[in-house]
């Protein structure tokens, strides 16, 4: 009986023993699967090879130091993952700016597109007409537009390096009339100045 | 004299650094390249509306002031024929007033094969000079409609093209004035 008993006790001991080395070493095992894959997140993270933004790096980098891995090859990549993350957080900000600034100029664009829609379409008006006659009325009705028929014209061949190369200037008169004569409008207007009478009073095309 | 060869030593290096400054962009020569290119073809445009028996005398006569613009002072045009071994220079203006009043019922003048032979090179005073042929089609009818005359002439136009400026609203404008000079035939043929 008392055999029986210790063989018990012993035996439950040694149980227990290898249970606790069993968990020891998963734990283990474990931490050294964590440290693993923090040293492979983080070196995605330092050399770019993951499509997080920068909001989710700064949320795996987190959760990272949150396991306060004590290996230094762990604390040198952290360093260096939170200098990357603030890199790109500045070129996402740039990004974001420069994506701003693309729509502000494309409304802009377009703004302009609808505000000159009116006088480009009397300009293809004239080089479409059917006829001398035909053009001449579209012509008058065009100047109505205008200031005078005087008012300069400016036409820009080309834009490079910050600045316009114009043709010789132009009235609108003499536009207008060359529209008539080729037949042809391949030009955008770009800019008009106006009188307070909402005439125009200078016009500045490019060829298309 | 010291400070006359100053002087001149002085002009002579902005002379050049300003030189040096027009250099223009392959982007900006293209563009002065086609700019000189579509007066041509204006030209071509004018001369075909000058010369057809359509156009109503005052918009001939408009067209005429246009095409004039066009021209530098003093030029002149080649005027050839199957049936002259000369070739007759007339002045621009003396040139589109015999244009339009040819003694067909009806002509057609169309201008093809545009091109530059010689490409537009900068001169010393900053004036790019170049020479364009074109290849000149000309048919004559008469009364009946009959085609009486016709021939094609190659012609070579020179081409001149200087930067100017002007004020125009107060701001000063840079522009590239473009100029044709003589408009001389080189080959006449049926």
């Amino acid at each position: 009986m008392v055999l029986l008993v210790a063989t018990i006790l012993i035996g439950g001991a040694t149980s227990c023993k290898s249970k606790k080395k069993l968990a020891k070493e998963k734990a283990a095992a474990e931490y050294a699967l964590k440290v693993d894959q923090a040293k492979k997140d983080l070196t995605a993270i330092i050399d770019g090879s993951t499509s997080w933004t920068s909001a989710q790096m700064e949320e795996r980098l987190a959760k990272i130091k949150s396991f306060n891995i004590d290996d230094e090859d762990v604390k040198s990549l952290i360093e260096q993952a939170e200098a990357k993350i603030e890199d790109v957080k500045a070129a996402e900000i740039r990004k974001a700016e420069e994506e701003r600034l693309s729509r502000e100029e494309e409304a802009r664009r377009r703004a302009q597109q609808s505000e000159f829609a009116v006088v480009d379409n009397q300009f293809m008006a004239v080089a479409s007409a059917n006829g001398i006659d035909d053009a001449n009325n579209k012509i008058r009705m065009a100047l109505k537009y205008f200031e005078t028929p005087d008012i300069p014209v400016l036409i820009i061949i080309s834009q490079s390096g910050g600045f316009n190369d114009y043709d010789r200037p132009t009235t609108i008169s003499k536009f207008l009339n060359y529209l008539k004569d080729k037949k042809d409008y391949k030009y955008r207007v770009v800019s008009a100045k106006r009188n307070s009478m909402d005439k125009i009073t200078e016009l500045e095309l490019i060829v298309k | 004299m010291k400070r006359i060869a100053f002087l001149i030593v002085i002009l002579s290096a902005f002379g050049i650094s300003s030189a040096v400054a027009q250099e223009l962009s392959p982007e900006r020569k293209q563009a002065i390249d086609s700019l000189a290119l579509e007066k041509i073809r204006d030209l071509s445009k004018y001369i075909s509306i000058i010369g057809s028996k359509e156009t109503p005398w005052s918009e001939a006569n408009r067209v005429i002031d246009r095409a004039d613009e066009l021209f530098m002072q003093g030029s002149e045009i080649g005027v050839s024929s199957l049936v002259r071994p000369e070739i007759s220079y007339y002045t621009v203006r003396k040139y589109f007033e015999r244009l339009m009043r040819l003694n067909y019922n009806k002509v057609e003048i169309s201008w093809y094969n545009i091109e530059y032979v010689s490409d537009l090179q900068r001169q010393p005073d900053g004036t790019y000079v170049g020479v364009i042929t074109i290849f000149q089609k000309f048919k004559g009818y008469d009364a009946e409609g009959r085609l009486v005359y016709q021939d094609t002439t190659k012609k070579d136009i020179t081409v001149y093209v200087k930067r100017k400026e002007t004020q125009i609203g107060g701001r000063l404008i840079g522009f590239w004035d473009v100029l044709l000079g003589d408009i001389r035939v080189k080959e006449t043929s049926k």
